[in-house]
């Protein structure tokens, strides 16, 4: 790619408008998606203490509203968001209008389409089970074209930028779109027999260590690395304050792309897979500690000395709640892939409230707080009521709270009643007993969720209101008050 | 042994891993000390206040991806991990589970030994025994018989009631168990048509109540006689041998009522026990079996 | 050489830059997913391991599409509470016919890699009409809907066998043209039973571990 073409007309200068239409809908659609994939996780959570809400339909029993859950949050309501707010910075960071804006639709449309109708085939039970890769053979192809004009739009725009270094919120973005498209296409190979059904290419314990080296990168990719990509930019930007520091940034970068990829078998320990591989997936996860603090750290330093503004500023709030959140998943996550705690929490509640720590406290959470900055920008007036972003935090922290402290519980519970001997050697506990211990858990879990989504819900409302620019009396004095939204 | 790759990929995994983080500590290294750039970082703004930092990398970060690396390292040569190289440990996930097994037989064999050889009316006695056996039932065959071993579901017999249709002593409980059972009483609704499937039914339920020789039943118990007398015997008592039940009895595992024993007679059952004896060893076994003895006793002392 | 220049001139080009990324992030796949693919003892199946039957197939595509997965593991590790409870830890051979792998990441219910034996037809036909008539505390959804469907409803059992024999599973010309007979008038539920009473047989404990 020709980096300087165009440089030289005018360097430095920045066009008249950016393509933000795209980005506003591409933020309403990561909003719907949010409300959509996390109310299909709050009644699959429900139908965990209340079995009878399955209510004998297939297409609303556990299974396949989990997959529902998984693919809306993940690919509707993060990937969405990671578009929208990559489109925004990079035309900023690049001082030029989108490249191939029609191609942009496309990815819009496309994107869209396959979320919809992709969903629809999963209530249906069109499922490949492979875990964050259950759309069949024929969304996959979609993806994959999809996904390639997304990175013909970014890598576009970004080779006919204005500036001569690329922005490091621009590595993180392109890494999500690299690496995704390669772990989504070695995975996802398979050999149809109908339209709707296909047999992996990899047999058994093969297809074990490749889907897991797809399925945590795209915790990986999507949910971190793109995910930084969004902090990297609207950190500073919100917090009015350089990168704290840019040697660390590098660093942080190029390590983070090196070692989490090796990372997958630690989800295969003391699984019917080589010990080679698990033991190059826990050391790999390991160094990768580094990394991720490095970020954080990265992060809370940039905002040290624009303290002041958390008592007033929600989205900074919720950026700066997201990273602390994101410091314990970065932590939690390396210890859980050592060999001797790994007996303990596989396959248990841990795992899934790891994975919520991560997708609730720093994706969900970054993205909110990123959208109540965005949206006021894109709408060109302040925040609708900063009162309800406010009560939305304190929403989000308690379900977020609530619902970790469940599944740790759960979890280890679970880990030491299946693992418990008697004094004679028996296995101790039937696995109804074990059941039966989990119901308090999946209740506060459930808790947990339904503050979590009602957050959201009151998000909506309020990005919508600030959008339509409907506000209601009482919250305009404090909006002008607290606001600084420029 | 730890499933190992070829020498090719052994070599191949080894190159490439310790290259590659040799590379890392590299770059790690650079960045703490490199030569210094920082004014020409602070020239760029990227967006109005967007621009990187100059702030040196902080020490105590070098440390601890340091550390991290250097427990990579030592994990390495202690465990498998690059090709071909065992580990200075010789550690498999094999291994692991063999010495934990053998750790178990140092701990438990011998008590397990004694239990397995054990008296039933000695280990009934025995609490922890007892406790041993209970999750035993628990694990294995409580989604069946009930947590509480009385039957469920219409398909699956309460082992409390003291009605074995496969013999009740020990040898047979445990020959259940380990061996399984499967009983088929065949169909008779061609042999007997509706009418006949109704009187013997009628039949059956005057057996069960102690009234089998009421004379309206004569004709029906004629057809029982020679139908039925050779599994279930002539009196109705059943046949543990074969796995027929009394009849003469109020115990019930398909329904006692009229219409569903006429339903059994007419479509016949086939009921199936499976072998644990692969699953369980002769320890678990005898524990059951004691542990059954006991819970039969509770239930006719409490129907008492 | 100075990473920190090469990178001044990574960070300036965005050919390089996607280039960088390119080469970085496949080190990892390269190291652990390229010999695996060699190593036989993923991919050589058990000696006593058969492909699944047409119906037992069709029964695992049941499982798969209801994503029975999210819930069961199809993996008992080589722990002794584990191999206690469920029967010998699970070894790579026993699984050379999944496609996908089904181990599953979560037990909110039990390990059922050897389930296959262990209850009856008549229990799983109870179970699946309602898990909680023969398990109080279970929280599993009901399937009524499986016995009210035909095994093969869209007749594509052919094509999936056919499927499976092109990735190289053992499958005749001869078995693949008799599998519609062998599946004809079985219900979904019929199938699901068949691979769950498959499952896990190729070891016992009388083995060992």
């Amino acid at each position: 790619m020709e980096d300087t073409a165009g440089a030289a007309t005018e360097a430095q200068a920045r066009p008249a408008r950016y393509d933000d239409r795209i980005v506003t809908l591409f933020t309403a659609c990561a909003v719907a998606w949010a409300i959509v994939g996390m109310s299909a996780g709050v009644y699959a959570a429900a139908e965990l203490v209340w079995p009878g809400l399955n209510l004998d339909l297939p297409w609303l029993s556990f299974g396949r509203l989990r997959t529902l859950h998984t693919t809306a949050v993940i690919f509707g309501f993060g990937v969405s968001a990671l578009i929208a707010t990559s489109f925004y910075s990079v035309q900023r960071t690049s001082h030029v209008g989108l490249f191939a804006p029609r191609l942009a639709w496309f990815v819009f449309y496309g994107w869209q389409a396959i979320m919809v109708l992709g969903g629809l085939s999963l209530l249906a039970g069109v499922n490949a089970s492979k875990e964050y890769a259950e759309l069949e053979w024929p969304f996959d192809v979609a993806i994959a074209v999809v996904w390639v004009a997304y990175g013909v739009v970014f890598f576009g725009t970004i080779a006919r930028r204005k500036m001569a270094p690329i922005y490091i919120s621009n590595w993180f973005y392109g890494a999500l779109i690299i690496v995704v498209t390669m772990l989504h296409v070695v995975n996802s190979l398979a050999l149809p027999a109908t339209l709707t059904k296909s047999y992996s290419l990899y047999p058994g314990a093969q297809d074990a260590i490749v889907q897991w080296w797809y399925g945590h990168n795209a915790v990986g990719f999507l949910l971190t690395g793109g995910f930084l990509g969004m902090l990297y930019y609207f950190l500073p930007k919100q917090a009015e304050r350089p990168i704290w520091s840019y040697r660390l940034s590098i660093v942080a970068f190029w390590a983070f792309v090196y070692s989490y990829i090796w990372a997958g078998p630690h989800h295969l320990h003391y699984n019917a897979v080589p010990e080679w591989v698990q033991s190059l997936a826990m050391v790999m996860s390991l160094i990768l500690l580094a990394p991720s603090w490095a970020t954080m750290i990265n992060g809370i330093m940039t905002v040290s000395g624009a303290w002041r503004r958390l008592r007033t500023d929600p989205a900074l709030k919720f950026i700066v709640l997201s990273l602390a959140f994101y410091g314990l998943a970065t932590f939690e996550g390396p210890m859980m892939a050592i060999r001797s705690v790994n007996v303990m929490s596989h396959f248990t509640e841990w795992t899934v409230g790891h994975v919520h720590s991560g997708a609730l406290g720093w994706n969900a959470l970054i993205t909110f707080g990123t959208f109540y900055y965005l949206v006021p920008k894109l709408a060109g007036r302040p925040l609708a009521s900063p009162r309800l972003a406010n009560v939305h935090f304190w929403l989000a922290l308690t379900g977020v709270m609530l619902y970790v402290l469940a599944m740790w519980g759960a979890g280890v519970t679970q880990s030491l009643l299946w693992l418990s001997l008697d004094e004679l050697g028996e296995v101790q506990y039937g696995f109804n007993e074990v059941m039966a211990a989990m119901a308090p858990y999946y209740g506060l879990r459930l808790l947990g969720g339904l503050l979590f989504l009602g957050g959201a819900v009151l998000m909506a409302v309020n990005l919508w209101r600030t959008f339509t620019g409907v506000e209601r009396a009482a919250d305009a004095a404090p909006a002008a008050l607290a606001l600084e939204t420029r | 042994m730890a499933d190992m790759p070829s020498d090719f990929w052994g070599g191949w995994i080894v190159v490439l891993t310790v290259t590659t983080l040799i590379a890392l500590g590299w770059l790690v290294a650079n960045v703490y000390f490199g030569p210094d750039d920082a004014e020409e970082i602070a020239a760029h703004t990227w967006d109005e206040t967007l621009k990187e930092g100059t702030t040196p990398a902080p020490m105590w970060w070098f440390w601890l991806i340091f550390s991290t690396m250097i427990v990579s390292v030592v994990y390495l040569i202690l465990y498998p991990g690059l090709g071909k190289f065992a580990g200075v440990l010789h550690w498999s996930q094999g291994h692991e589970i063999e010495s934990s097994a053998a750790h178990y037989d140092e701990r438990f064999g011998a008590e397990r030994e004694r239990i397995a050889a054990a008296d039933v009316a000695v280990l009934r006695s025995d609490a922890a025994a007892m406790r041993a056996a209970r999750s035993v039932f628990m694990v294995h065959c409580a989604a069946c018989h009930g947590a509480d071993a009385g039957g469920q579901a219409g398909l699956f017999p309460d082992l409390r009631d003291g009605e074995w249709q496969w013999g009740g002593d020990a040898a047979a409980v445990q020959q259940t168990i380990a061996g399984g059972r499967r009983a088929v009483m065949p169909p008779w609704q061609s042999a007997l048509g509706d009418d006949g499937v109704e009187a013997v039914a009628g039949y059956v339920v005057a057996l069960s109540a102690g009234r089998g020789d009421a004379p309206e039943h004569a004709e029906a118990g004629a057809r029982f006689q020679a139908l039925c007398s050779a599994c279930h015997g002539p009196a109705g008592a059943g046949n543990a041998l074969l796995g027929a039940p009394a009849l003469n009895d109020d115990v019930w595992l398909y329904g006692g009522g009229r219409d569903q024993i006429a339903r059994t007679i007419a479509g016949g059952r086939s009921g199936e026990m499976p072998a644990f004896g692969a699953r369980l060893d002769a320890t678990q076994i005898r524990l059951l079996t004691a542990w059954l003895a006991a819970r039969e006793e509770t239930a006719t002392a409490a129907a008492r | 050489m100075n990473l920190l220049a090469l990178h001044k001139r990574i960070e300036r080009n965005s050919g390089l830059l996607i280039f960088g990324i390119l080469v970085v992030s496949s080190i990892g796949g390269l190291v652990q997913i390229v010999p695996s693919i060699f190593q036989d003892s993923l991919s050589t199946p058990a000696e006593q391991l058969a492909p699944y039957t047409p119906l037992q197939l069709l029964g695992r595509d049941v499982y798969i599409r209801e994503s029975c997965s999210s819930c069961h593991s199809q993996q008992i590790r080589p722990l002794l509470a584990e191999v206690r409870r469920y029967g010998p830890y699970s070894r790579a051979e026993e699984f050379v016919y999944d496609r996908p792998f089904l181990w599953g990441s979560k037990r909110t219910g039990p390990d059922l890699h050897r389930i296959g034996g262990k209850y009856t037809d008549d229990w799983h036909r109870v179970h699946m009409r309602n898990p909680r008539d023969v398990v109080p505390e279970s929280i599993m959804p009901a399937y009524p809907w499986l016995a009210q469907s035909a095994a093969d409803r869209d007749g594509s059992i052919t094509r999936r066998l056919g499927a499976l024999q092109r990735l190289g599973h053992p499958y005749s010309d001869e078995e693949i043209a008799a599998a519609p007979g062998a599946v004809d008038g079985k219900t979904e539920l019929d199938a699901l039973i068949a691979y769950l009473q498959s499952l896990g047989r190729t070891r016992t404990r009388e083995e060992g571990l």
